[in-house]
C-alpha cells in the first residue's frame, strides 16, 4: 500500500514536471519531505525502556501543485512505528492531509484539511505542529472574502483531525476584521493605526449520556451546541501599541473541565512601546475555564478548536527549558514584561561594537476559586486575588561582540516551578539559578566555532527512592557543548549534561550534519533526558531514549 | 524498505526538475508590522533581487542570521539593489513582541508577520531559519535552511550572480 502510494506520488511529480517543462499544464510541484529514525536501547540510569521494534520512524512527504489562483495539495504520512513520545494511535500511514484550493485577490476558497486563526487564536485556531505529533486541521470548507482593501471576512466550517480520523464535532465560525487605515483615505498616511476584528465560533456533537456527580441515577442535559464570542483591537500611535482580545464561551461541560456548567473567558492583553535599538513591552493573560473542544469526551492535546498562547518567554538553551511552563486552560493568570535595549558602540558598556541586553519576566498563577459541586454544577466562584502560584522567572541576557571575531552571550535567569503545574499536587516548589554562557569565534572564512556552557542550581533533589523527589530534572545541573561549523554545509557538535550531585548519570550527545541548499542531515547519538518537549506553550512528554537518531528534511 | 528509498529519491529528483521557475505565492495574506493585510505579491523590489528570510522571535539562528546580514546590508543594496523582507512565523505566543523585536535590534528590513503559517506552507518551509532569493521576475532561484555563521556570504554570491 505505502510504497504504491509512493510510487504513484513519485510519478505523478515526473509527469506533472514533465508537463510543467513542457508548458502544457502551466503550473509547479513543490512540496516539502521529512524523515526522522530512532533507534534506542534499554538504559535503566536513565530511564529508557526497550524498544522491540528496534527502528522507530515517523515520515511525511507534502506534495503541492499550484497554477495561478489554483493549488492542491496531498500530504502522505507514515509512523511506522511512531517515534517516542508520540501518541501510539498515529501508528499507520496514509493519506493525512489534501485539499484544492483558489486564492483570487477578492476570494479565497479552500475545500478540504485547511489552518485558520481568528484572531490571536483564543477563540479558534487549526494548526499542526510536526514536532509535538499535533494536527487539528478542519476537513471541510473554508472561505474568505477581501471586498474591500482593509476588510476581511471569513467563514468556514469542518470537522477535526484527531489522527488517522476525525472527530464528530461539527466546528462552524465565522470571523471580521476591519483596518481603518485602509478604509478611510483621511487614515491612510496617519500616525494612529486602528484594527478591529470580531468572531463567532459554534461547534454540535450529537448527545450522550453523563451521569451527574449529585445523583449517578441523572444523566445530564448537554448542550448540543456550544457558542464561543470574541473582539479585539489592534491599536497603534507611533512606537506605542496595544493588543487586546477578549473571548467568552457558553456553557460546555467536557472531559476537560469536569462536566461543569460555567461559563468560559479568556483575556489577552500586550502592550508595547518600541523604537529603533529600545523596546519594551507589557502582557496580561486571563483564562477561565476556556478548554474549547469539538468532541466534549476528549481530554489531552488533540481537538482543540482554540488556542491559549503561553504567556512565559520562549525559552531556547537547555537548562531554561527543563522546566516548561504550559497554558492551564481550566484556568490561570499571568504578567509578563520585556525590555531590549542596544548599548551604543563607544559607550562604557557597548565598547566596540555595541552590546544587546534583553531583560524578561514573567508570573503565572492560578485563579483563586472556590469549589461549589462537581459535574452538572457551575463548578466553581471566581473569589479575588491570586491563587497558587505556578511558574515564574526573570532573566537578564546580554550580547557582545568582544572583538572582529568572537562573540559571547550571556544569560543568567532565576526560575520558580509548581509541579502542580504538571498535575502532581503536594510537592515542594522548585527555585532554581541558571546561568548560561555562549561563545562563537569565526576562526576563518570557512571554519567558526561555538561554546556553550551552563549550570543550574536548584534547591531540588534527586531521590529515586523517595516519589517527591523521584524526578530526574531534580538537582544541580551542569552542561558542555562544542559546535563546529564547516562552510555553510557542515557541523559537527558534541555536548553532556550532568546532574553533579544526583549520580543519574551523563546525558551525552554527538551529532553531525549537513545542509545542501533546502536539504538537512542529521545523525545523532547520545541520551536524550525524559521530559517535555514543549512548543509554543503546548507540550508533550518525551520518554529518555538512548541510541540513535537519524533526520532528514528537504524542500524541492 | 528499498523501494520506499527509492520512492523517496525518485521525488526528489522530480522536484529538482520542478523547482525551477516556481514564483512566490500570490494573493497569500500576510499582516505588515503596522497590522495592515497585504498580499504576498506585494512582495518586490522593482526587478531587482529579493531574500526572503522566515524566522522567528524565540529562533537563536535567525537571529543571528538577521543580526549578521544587518552589518553588511547597506553594502549589500548598494552594490546589487537587493532588499530584504524578513517573514515572521511567531504565533500568537510572541506576535505582539514582534513589531518590538524588529525595533529593540534595530533591523532596517521589511517584515511581514504569516501568524497562520499560510505562506511558509504554500513554500515548504519546514523549519526556520529559511533563505529564499528571488530574481527580477519573483522567480524562486535559490534557497537554504538553517544558518551557520558566514552564511550570508553565499547568499550575497547568489545575488551577485543574478544582477550581473
Amino acid at each position: 500500500m505505502i510504497k504504491r502510494l509512493f510510487l504513484l506520488a513519485g510519478f505523478a511529480c515526473l509527469v506533472a514536471s514533465a508537463a510543467t517543462a513542457q508548458g502544457i499544464l502551466g503550473g509547479h510541484v513543490t512540496g516539502n519531505v521529512q524523515l526522522d529514525a530512532q533507534v534506542s536501547h534499554k538504559d535503566s540510569v536513565i530511564g529508557a525502556d526497550d524498544v522491540p521494534e528496534n527502528l522507530l520512524m515517523n515520515a511525511r512527504a507534502d506534495i503541492l501543485y499550484t497554477n495561478g489562483d489554483f493549488s492542491a495539495g496531498l500530504r502522505f504520512e507514515m509512523y511506522q512505528n511512531p517515534m517516542l513520545g508520540f501518541d501510539p494511535q498515529y501508528k499507520g500511514q496514509g493519506l493525512a492531509n489534501y485539499f484544492v484550493a483558489y486564492n483570487g485577490s477578492w476570494l479565497s476558497v479552500t475545500a478540504g484539511n485547511f489552518y485558520e486563526q481568528f484572531g490571536s487564536g483564543m477563540i479558534l485556531r487549526t494548526y499542526e505542529d510536526r514536532y509535538l505529533g499535533l494536527d487539528n486541521s478542519l476537513l471541510g470548507l473554508n472561505l474568505t472574502f477581501r471586498p474591500w482593501q482593509g476588510v476581511t471576512i471569513k467563514a468556514l466550517a469542518g470537522r477535526q483531525r484527531i489522527f488517522w480520523s476525525y472527530g464528530e464535532g461539527i466546528v462552524r465560525g465565522i470571523d471580521g476584521e476591519v483596518n481603518f487605515n485602509s478604509i478611510i483615505k483621511a487614515m491612510q498616511d496617519s500616525k494612529f493605526r486602528a484594527t478591529l476584528g470580531a468572531s463567532f465560533v459554534s461547534k454540535y456533537e450529537p448527545d450522550e449520556s453523563i451521569p451527574s456527580a449529585s445523583d449517578p441515577e441523572y444523566r445530564l442535559n448537554l448542550p448540543l451546541n456550544v457558542g464561543a464570542a470574541a473582539v479585539r483591537a489592534d491599536l497603534g500611535f507611533g512606537g506605542l501599541n496595544l493588543q487586546a482580545e477578549y473571548v467568552r464561551k457558553g456553557q460546555d461541560p467536557s472531559a476537560l473541565n469536569g462536566y461543569i456548567y460555567r461559563p468560559g473567558e479568556a483575556l489577552l492583553l500586550d502592550l508595547s512601546y518600541s523604537q529603533r535599538g529600545f523596546s519594551a513591552s507589557l502582557q496580561a493573560k486571563r483564562i477561565d475555564n476556556m478548554g474549547y473542544k469539538s468532541v466534549r469526551s476528549q481530554s489531552g492535546e488533540m481537538l482543540f478548536i482554540n488556542y491559549l498562547p503561553a504567556i512565559t518567554k520562549n525559552h531556547t538553551y537547555a537548562f531554561l527549558t527543563m522546566y516548561p511552563y504550559a497554558t492551564q486552560v481550566n484556568g490561570e493568570q499571568g504578567l509578563q514584561a520585556d525590555v531590549m535595549y542596544k548599548f551604543k558602540k563607544g559607550t562604557f558598556l557597548g565598547g566596540d561594537y555595541g552590546m544587546d541586553m534583553h531583560v524578561n519576566s514573567s508570573v503565572v498563577a492560578t485563579l483563586n476559586t472556590t469549589v461549589t459541586g462537581g459535574a452538572g454544577t457551575e463548578g466553581y466562584v471566581v473569589n479575588s486575588g491570586i491563587g497558587d502560584l505556578f511558574y515564574g522567572d526573570a532573566s537578564v541576557e546580554l550580547a557582545r561582540k568582544l572583538s572582529k571575531t568572537v562573540k559571547l552571550n550571556v544569560t543568567y535567569a532565576y526560575q520558580v516551578f509548581n509541579p502542580e503545574a504538571e498535575g502532581h499536587s503536594g510537592l515542594d516548589l522548585v527555585h532554581n539559578n541558571v546561568v548560561i554562557a555562549d561563545l562563537s569565534w569565526k576562526l576563518n572564512k570557512k571554519h567558526s566555532l561555538r561554546f556553550e556552557a551552563e549550570w543550574m542550581g536548584s534547591d531540588s533533589y534527586y531521590d529515586a527512592t523517595d516519589q517527591h523527589h523521584a524526578d530526574r530534572r531534580y538537582g544541580d545541573w551542569m552542561m558542555g557543548l562544542v559546535e563546529w561549523n564547516i562552510g555553510t554545509h557542515w557541523f559537527v557538535s558534541a555536548s553532556d549534561q550532568y546532574a553533579y550531585n544526583d549520580g543519574i548519570g551523563n546525558y551525552y550527545n554527538l551529532s553531525v550534519g549537513y545542509t545542501h541548499g533546502a536539504t538537512r542531515l542529521q545523525l545523532g547519538y547520545g541520551k536524550q533526558r525524559e521530559g517535555l518537549l514543549c512548543i509554543g506553550g503546548v507540550c508533550r512528554p518525551v520518554p529518555a531514549s538512548n541510541g540513535l537518531t537519524f533526520s532528514l528534511t528537504t524542500s524541492f | 524498505m528499498k523501494k520506499i528509498l527509492f520512492a523517496i529519491i525518485s521525488l526528489l529528483f522530480a522536484g529538482s526538475l520542478m523547482a525551477q521557475g516556481a514564483k512566490l505565492p500570490e494573493n497569500i495574506t500576510l499582516k505588515s508590522i503596522d497590522g495592515q493585510s497585504v498580499p504576498s505579491s506585494a512582495i518586490q523590489n522593482d526587478g531587482k533581487p529579493v531574500i526572503i528570510s522566515f524566522w522567528a522571535t524565540w529562533c537563536k539562528p535567525c537571529n543571528r542570521e538577521l543580526n549578521n546580514i544587518k552589518e553588511v546590508y547597506e553594502e549589500w543594496q548598494e552594490e546589487t539593489g537587493v532588499k530584504l523582507v524578513a517573514i515572521s512565523i511567531d504565533d500568537a505566543r510572541s506576535a505582539a513582541r514582534v513589531k518590538p523585536h524588529v525595533d529593540g535590534n534595530d533591523w532596517p528590513y521589511e517584515v511581514y508577520l504569516d501568524q497562520n503559517s499560510d505562506l511558509k506552507r504554500a513554500m515548504n518551509v519546514v523549519n526556520v531559519p529559511h533563505t529564499f532569493i528571488l530574481n527580477g521576475e519573483g522567480e524562486i532561484v535559490w534557497q537554504h535552511t538553517g544558518y551557520q555563521d558566514g552564511g550570508e556570504e553565499e547568499v550575497i554570491e547568489k545575488v551577485r550572480e543574478l544582477v550581473k
